[in-house]
């Protein structure tokens, strides 16, 4: 108890003393720089002041400036506002300032922060989700990105994904990939014996169960599911030569 | 203070009724006091099944409604004095009780019980919701069908988002001879799929419908495989390890009898 109390004690005062030093070091003026780079005209904006600081300077700069820019070609501009996070009303305010001297023109807004909700979106749809479960008969999940599962997915259970799946167990039911579109969507899968697999809208069907000669499953070792382009339809390879795949593509 | 295990499949006719009343009166023959609870409202079996039908009076409805109190719904057995009979109504529908109402009855036969069996109706709606609502443990009953397995499987997936134990399975009617040949599931592939602890499983026994024509469970005729079956996850239910290597060796078992069957014939 004592132990845990000392730490928030602890971090209390470094937070304070953190403060202080930004107050005691922070620029006293000069919270707006222009600086020229190889890609033209970049405007940093100082992120430790307030933002009424902030946008007062930037007001005045401009109203001084603007007889500097006169009514020469139109000058794109970068605004950087290091590790501020601006709303999309602050940054609306801060593009017409800026774009108060006629010939600026705010190309983009460069930030170091980004909100936990746009975080958690880039992370979802890049990022791989994963889950360790058997996906029982009823079952759908779904998820943005490459979805990958510790686990079966039996007859009648469903997994989707906008990107590739990967399933290290064996795969019995359905799964589709590239939900979205993406034809580069593989499905992997240690055992393959889907009832039903599609990537972005193309389908594989299971032969038919009395058609299938030999008890087991379609695969018995790893393979990948992809849309071959030759056939546009689903072909199979073993995973282990998934990587020439991969190569090929990003040699495209 | 008592268990509730509630017994269900999904499907219909895989012999949720039968298993209920055989394990019910099994974990009695060993001495424990035992509710037998039938929520199948509309379609009710159990009573038939235990040769209780003639002496229904009250019903769960009644008990959840008021009418009655819980205990003068309760039938006593013909056989044991330990294990009793809650019916559910013939003229209503699942949707006469509700989950909450269920788990109150539950509730209140609990400190009487050893345990309390609670058979489910095939299905995963109302009645399925019903019956779930008040079980501790769950018991999977499916036979070695792909469609049987597809809806167990179902169950299970269902199962695990309630509150309760991982359910366990009891794998009914099981042929090995089709089996091994195979032109039917093997009890293997229905665990490998299912993925859930094997709790036993029955062979399939002609006993065991004559047992019922009779009104008596088939646990009471200890010459039966069937009954063997039972009576086995009744002592697996009160912690007895017996192994369930068991099943091969009955297996092993019934293929003797029935190469001897074989020969005689």
């Amino acid at each position: 108890m004592w132990k845990v109390s000392t730490t928030v004690e602890k971090v209390m005062i470094m937070a304070q003393l953190a403060e202080v030093k930004a107050m005691n070091t922070g620029p006293a003026k000069n919270l707006v720089t222009i600086k020229g780079t190889k890609e033209g005209l970049t405007v940093f904006l100082n992120d430790q002041c307030s933002y009424d600081a902030l946008t007062e300077e930037l007001k005045e700069k401009v109203a001084r400036d603007h007889q500097a820019f006169g009514n020469g070609p139109e000058v794109e501009v970068k605004v950087d506002v290091g590790y501020r996070f601006l709303t999309k009303e602050q940054e609306h305010q801060i593009i017409s300032l800026l774009e108060e001297a006629d010939p600026i023109k705010v190309k983009e807004i460069q930030t170091e922060v980004i909100s936990r909700e746009e975080a958690r979106k880039e992370r979802e749809e890049t990022g791989i989700t994963s889950y360790s479960q058997i996906i029982r008969s009823g079952q759908d999940i779904r998820v943005k990105g490459d979805l990958y599962l510790l686990g079966d997915v039996n007859p009648g259970g469903t997994i989707q994904a906008t990107g590739s799946i990967f399933v290290l167990g064996t795969l019995k039911g359905t799964a589709r990939a590239g939900i979205d579109g993406d034809l580069r969507a593989v499905v992997g899968a240690s055992v393959m014996d889907p009832h039903q697999l599609s990537i972005a809208g193309t389908y594989f069907h299971a032969p038919e169960r009395h058609e299938k000669k030999e008890k087991g499953p379609l695969y018995k070792e790893p393979v990948f599911a992809y849309i071959s382009e030759r056939e546009k339809e689903i072909a199979f390879e073993k995973t282990r030569l998934l990587y020439q795949m991969k190569r090929d593509i990003e040699k495209d | 203070m008592g268990e509730a295990i509630v017994v269900t499949s999904g499907k219909g006719g895989v012999g949720k009724t039968t298993t209920s009343a055989n394990i019910g009166t099994a974990l009695a023959l060993q001495g424990k006091n035992v509710c037998l609870m039938d929520t199948d409202i509309g379609l009710r079996n159990l009573d038939v099944v235990m040769g209780l039908e003639n002496r229904i009076i009250y019903d769960l409805v009644d008990a959840a409604e008021g009418r009655c109190r819980v205990k003068q719904a309760l039938i006593k057995d013909k056989r044991f004095d330990c294990l009793h009979l809650l019916p559910a109504a013939q003229t209503k529908d699942k949707s006469a009780v509700n989950p909450a109402q269920m788990k109150a009855i539950v509730d209140e036969l609990k400190p009487d019980y050893d345990y309390i069996i609670i058979d489910c109706p095939a299905g995963i709606e109302q009645g399925y919701k019903n019956a779930v609502s008040g079980a501790d443990q769950a018991i999977v009953v499916t036979t070695p069908d792909t469609s049987a397995v597809r809806d167990a499987d179902r169950i299970v997936g269902l199962l695990e988002q309630e509150d309760i134990d991982p359910p366990k399975l009891v794998v009914n009617r099981v042929r090995s001879q089709l089996a091994s040949q195979g032109d039917m599931l093997d009890v293997d592939d229905v665990v490998s799929t299912l993925a859930i602890d094997l709790l036993g499983m029955i062979v399939d026994d002609e006993e065991v419908i004559k047992a019922a024509h009779r009104g008596e469970p088939i646990v009471m005729n200890p010459n039966s495989r069937a009954s063997l079956g039972y009576r086995n996850i009744a002592r697996r239910i009160l912690g007895e390890s017996v192994p369930l290597m068991a099943v091969e060796e009955k297996k092993s078992f019934f293929a003797k009898v029935k190469s001897m069957l074989g020969l005689k014939a």
